[in-house]
C-alpha cells in the first residue's frame, strides 16, 4: 500500500515570516487534501530544532528579511550533506522571495558585505538600494499562469538563462534585465512570487505536491481541481485585466 | 548671504501659509514647508531658538501621531509653548511648516519645547538638521513594503542615526525597538503589563519574527496588541526589561485607569494600544519635569485629533467605519480584534482595494495573512461583502481560508458604491462595520447621502 502522506517541513516559519508566506504553508495543505493526499507539517521553529530531511517530502524556506540569509545558510552547512543530499535524491526544496539567496552561490549586500550562500542553485544574488513593488505575471514551462505580486529587494542573476523557473509576462521577475523569473533544478524551486504564491495559484501548488509525491513513489492521478480553484481562477481574471490596463 | 536666503525663504514660507489658511484649508501643515525645503534644502536647520535637550522626537511604524498628540497636549496643559506637526504631516515639509509658523520673522521659534512626529524614512535627513536629544520609539513593524521592502529596511535607517547623546525612550515589549538600546547608556523604556485583554497565541500557523540581535526565533510571553507585549529570544539573553521605568500596571479597562511611574491615572481612551500611548507620554513628560498631577489634569481633557473610527449613516444602517494603513497588517488586526468585541448580528464592508499609493499601482493582499480573520467565524456576522476592482476574490479568499463559508460572502468584483449600497441594501442588519482605505470612505461617505436620500439637491 502506498504511503500517501506528504510531509512538509516548514522551516524557520517565525525567521522567515515576512509576507504573509504562512498561507503557502495552508495552501499546500489545502491542496493536498483535495488531491487524496494526507498533508502532515511540522514546524522547524528555532536553530536548535533539527530539519529532518529523511522523511521530509516538501521543505519550504518562506520569505524572510535579507539579514537572515546569513545565520540561516551558516546554520543549514551544520548539517553538512543534509541539505544538498535532499536536493540531488529530487526531493522538492521551495524558497520564496529574497530567501531564494539562501540556495544561490553569492549574496552581495547593501553595505558592501558578501555571504555565501549554499550554491544548490547557479546564480547570484545583489542586494538593492531601492525596494520595487508591482504586479508578477509568469508562465512555466508548460504554459501554467503565475499570478503573484513582487517586493523586489534582491536582484538574482542566473547563470545560465535555461535555468529559469518562468518567463515573464508582466513584472520585473529576477532583475531589471533578463525576463527570467526565478528558478529550478531538478525539484529546487525558487521563485519571487509573492501573494502567498500558493494561495493564489493553487494549480502550482498542485503540480509541486504531485512531483513530491513522484519523487516517494507515489503517482498521482492528475484531478481537474478548477471548480474547486473557482476563487483562485476569477481572482487571475480580474487581475489580469488590471495589469493590462496599467499598460 | 546664507541667512538672507534663509529669511527670504521663510518668508516666502509664511506669505505661502497665509495663503493657504485663507484660499485653500487643510493644505497648509505641509505645503509651506516643503516649498521652502526645495529652495533651500538646508532651511530647517537654520531656525535659531531650539533648545535640542527640549526636542522630542517621536517615530515609529504605528501609534506615532497619537503619542505626539498627547505629549504635546499635556505640555501645552501644563502650561509650556509646543511647537509640533500635529496634524500628522510627518516629513521634512510638515517640520518645516511647524517651524515657520512658531517662527518670527527671522526665524527665531517662540516656543520652548518641540515635539514632533517624524515619518521613519525622513528621521535621518531631519536629525542631520535638528539633531533632537529626545528620540522616542513606538514600535517598528511591517508597513508599506512597496517603499520600505522589509522592518530590517528602517532599521538600517536608524542605526545610521542613533548615538550616546541621545535619550531613548522605548517600547519594551516591542523587539525591533528595544533593540536600539545598545546606541546609548541613556535609555527610557515603557510598556503595558498583563491585564484582562492580554492574549496568547499558541496555534498551529502562529508566527513571530527574527531577534534583532541573534536572528533566532522571538518568542512573546503574552501579547497586549499584535506583535507587543513580554518577549524573549529563543538563542540569545535579549528579552523585555522585567522592570521597565514606565510600566502601565493594574489597568481597569472598566473605570480607564492604570498605575505608572509611582502614580494612578484615569484616561479617557481605553484600547490596550492607547494604553502604550499614555505610557510613552508619561516617560517622556516626566523626564521634562511635568508632574504627575500636571499629567493626570492633562488626561482628563485628551482628546485625539485624528481618530481611527467614524460612522456613516445609510437608510436605517449605521456604518461604522474602521481605518487602516493598507499593508500594515497590525491596523489591520486591530481592526479586526475590535469588531469581534461586539457580540450583536453585523455585517462587515470589507474593501482591501488595490495599492494606489506609489506608482506602479498594484494587488498586493498578502499582509492579509498576517492576520487572524478566524475569529471572524463565529462572531454574528451576517453577511460579508468583499469589494474591489481587482481584489475582492483574494480577500474573499482570506476569508475562506480562516474557515468562513463562502456562501456568506458576496464578492463585488468593483469599486462601484452603487453596486456595494445596492448590495448592502439586500441584508436586514442595520450594524455593518466598514474596513477600506481613506478614499474609498470619503467616496463612500458622499454615496450614502446620495444613495440614502440625504442629499440636499
Amino acid at each position: 500500500m502506498s504511503d500517501k502522506t506528504l510531509n512538509i517541513s516548514w522551516v524557520y516559519p517565525d525567521l522567515l515570516n515576512l509576507h504573509g508566506d504562512r498561507g503557502n504553508v495552508m495552501a499546500l495543505e489545502k491542496v493536498a487534501k483535495l488531491m487524496g493526499i494526507t498533508p502532515k507539517v511540522t514546524r522547524v521553529d528555532t536553530f536548535s530544532e533539527r530539519i529532518d530531511f529523511e522523511n521530509s517530502d516538501i521543505i519550504l524556506f518562506n520569505v524572510g528579511e535579507v539579514k537572515t540569509v546569513a545565520p540561516i545558510v551558516e546554520n543549514l552547512k551544520k548539517y553538512g550533506n543534509g541539505i544538498y543530499d535532499f536536493a540531488n535524491r529530487n526531493k522538492v526544496i521551495v524558497a520564496v522571495g529574497s530567501t531564494g539567496a539562501i540556495l544561490a552561490k553569492q549574496l552581495k549586500r547593501r553595505d558592501g558585505s558578501t555571504v555565501e550562500g549554499l550554491g544548490i542553485l547557479d546564480m547570484n544574488c545583489v542586494e538593492r538600494n531601492e525596494i520595487y513593488g508591482d504586479d508578477l505575471y509568469y508562465t512555466l514551462d508548460d504554459k501554467t499562469e503565475i499570478l503573484a505580486v513582487q517586493i523586489h529587494i534582491v536582484d538574482f542573476f542566473l547563470e545560465n538563462e535555461n535555468d529559469a523557473l518562468g518567463k515573464i509576462v508582466y513584472g520585473k521577475g529576477n532583475n531589471d534585465s533578463d525576463s527570467t523569473e526565478g528558478a529550478k533544478k531538478n525539484n529546487v524551486y525558487f521563485t519571487n512570487a509573492l501573494g502567498p504564491v500558493f494561495v493564489k495559484n493553487p494549480w502550482f501548488a498542485q503540480k509541486i505536491i504531485a512531483e513530491a509525491m513522484k519523487q516517494k513513489g507515489v503517482e498521482i492521478e492528475a484531478k481537474d481541481l478548477s471548480k474547486e480553484f473557482e476563487t483562485e481562477l476569477k481572482s487571475a481574471e480580474y487581475i489580469k485585466k488590471f495589469i493590462k490596463n496599467k499598460g | 548671504m546664507k541667512k538672507i536666503k534663509f529669511i527670504f525663504t521663510l518668508w516666502i514660507g509664511k506669505l505661502l501659509m497665509h495663503f493657504s489658511n485663507v484660499f485653500a484649508k487643510g493644505r497648509g501643515t505641509n505645503m509651506p514647508g516643503a516649498k521652502a525645503n526645495k529652495l533651500m534644502p538646508d532651511f530647517i536647520g537654520n531656525f535659531t531658538g531650539i533648545d535640542y535637550s527640549k526636542v522630542i522626537f517621536i517615530t515609529g511604524t504605528n501609534g506615532k501621531s497619537t503619542a505626539n498628540n498627547m505629549v504635546v497636549h499635556t505640555l501645552r496643559s501644563s502650561g509650556k509653548k509646543v511647537c509640533s506637526n500635529l496634524e500628522g504631516a510627518n516629513m521634512i515639509g510638515g517640520i518645516a511648516t511647524a517651524l515657520i509658523r512658531d517662527s518670527g520673522i527671522f526665524g527665531k521659534v517662540k516656543c520652548e519645547y518641540f515635539s514632533f512626529e517624524i515619518d521613519e524614512r525622513s528621521l535621518e535627513r531631519i536629525y542631520s538638521f535638528i539633531p533632537a536629544k529626545n528620540v522616542c520609539v513606538t514600535n517598528l513593524q511591517k508597513d508599506q513594503v512597496q517603499r520600505n521592502g522589509e522592518p530590517d529596511y528602517i532599521v538600517s535607517k536608524f542605526r545610521k542615526v542613533f548615538n550616546p547623546d541621545m535619550k531613548l525612550f522605548l517600547n519594551n515589549g516591542e523587539p525591533r525597538a528595544k533593540s536600539f538600546e545598545v546606541f546609548s547608556e541613556n535609555v527610557v523604556y515603557y510598556g503595558v503589563g498583563e491585564n484582562k485583554y492580554t492574549f496568547k497565541k499558541d496555534k498551529f500557523y502562529d508566527v513571530t519574527m527574527p531577534c534583532p540581535k541573534c536572528n533566532d526565533k522571538i518568542v512573546f510571553d503574552f501579547y497586549n496588541v499584535d506583535n507587543v507585549g513580554k518577549f524573549h529570544c529563543a538563542g540569545c539573553d535579549f528579552k523585555s526589561e522585567e522592570n521597565p521605568g514606565f510600566y502601565a500596571e493594574n489597568v481597569d479597562f472598566d473605570e480607564c485607569s492604570f498605575d505608572c511611574g509611582g502614580s494612578r491615572y484615569i484616561v479617557t481612551n481605553n484600547e490596550p494600544f492607547y494604553i502604550y500611548n499614555y505610557a510613552l507620554c508619561i516617560a517622556v513628560c516626566s523626564s521634562l519635569g511635568i508632574t504627575s498631577d500636571e499629567m493626570q489634569s492633562a488626561f482628563y481633557t485628551f482628546k485625539n485629533i485624528s481618530g481611527r473610527m467614524e460612522t456613516l449613516s445609510y437608510k436605517t444602517k449605521v456604518l461604522k467605519y474602521i481605518r487602516i494603513k493598507q499593508e500594515n497588517p497590525e491596523t489591520l488586526q486591530t481592526a479586526l480584534d475590535y469588531i469581534t468585541k461586539d457580540k450583536s448580528p453585523k455585517i462587515m464592508l470589507m474593501g482591501l482595494e488595490e495599492l494606489r499609493d506609489f506608482h506602479p499601482y498594484y494587488t498586493n493582499t498578502f499582509y492579509s495573512f498576517d492576520v487572524d480573520f478566524e475569529s471572524l467565524r463565529d462572531n454574528n456576522i451576517k453577511r460579508f461583502i468583499c469589494f474591489s476592482e481587482a481584489v475582492a476574490y483574494d480577500t474573499a479568499n482570506r476569508m475562506i481560508y480562516a474557515g468562513i463559508d463562502k456562501d456568506m460572502i458576496s464578492i463585488i468584483p468593483n469599486d462601484n458604491d452603487e453596486d456595494i449600497l445596492k448590495e448592502l441594501d439586500k441584508y436586514d442588519v442595520d450594524n455593518v462595520y466598514l474596513i477600506t482605505w481613506l478614499k474609498k470612505f470619503h467616496e463612500l461617505e458622499k454615496s450614502t447621502k446620495i444613495y440614502g436620500g440625504d442629499e440636499n439637491e
